[in-house]
């Protein structure tokens, strides 16, 4: 069923929606059970992800605007 | 920090992992003074969806290479070294692969 949250998300994803992705992608593996943790684990690592790009753009924006001022 | 946030599951929302919210957050968290395009949040979006299903397609691959039924913390965080360069720590695995 739908899962909803009115209580604190530590995660950067949101757990309920995440969990219901994990799982039917073990499933579709024909793994039935996926531990606790890697759900918080999968978040953190989509935090890293989107994180370091967004840190990446950062200096190529930078970078262009400086070209446009010379 | 972000991850404090509350996490809002209304309406539209209710499938999606990540909104234009707390990636908003999350890039104000990297640098205060940088903003997105629309469509730059869109392509974000669309790149963590992305990484989920790479990184729990190839965890689950481990998880089966071991014969075993269940998607552990360990097949992820194998994944997330040897395909991404990441050591997240804290998840009970003491020694690094």
């Amino acid at each position: 069923g739908t899962e909803i949250r009115s209580c604190k998300d530590s995660n950067f994803l949101f757990t309920g929606p995440l969990e219901r992705r994990i799982k039917q992608i073990a499933a579709h593996h024909g793994l039935n059970e996926v531990s606790p943790d890697v759900v918080a684990l999968v978040s953190h690592g989509t935090e890293e992800r989107i994180k370091n790009l967004v840190e990446r753009l950062g200096i190529i924006a930078e970078h262009r605007l400086e070209n446009v001022k010379n | 920090s972000v991850s404090d946030r509350l996490g809002p599951v209304s309406g539209s929302d209710v499938d999606k992992v990540l909104n234009k919210q707390r990636l908003q957050d999350l890039v104000r968290e990297v640098d205060p003074n940088e903003q997105l395009d629309e469509d730059v949040e869109e392509l974000l979006l669309q790149i963590a969806d992305d990484f989920i299903e790479n990184v729990v397609t190839s965890s689950c691959l481990l998880a089966k290479h071991r014969r075993s039924s269940t998607l552990d913390v360990k097949d992820v965080q194998l994944t997330l070294e040897k395909n991404w360069n990441m050591w997240i720590p804290g998840f009970g695995v003491e020694e690094r692969p």
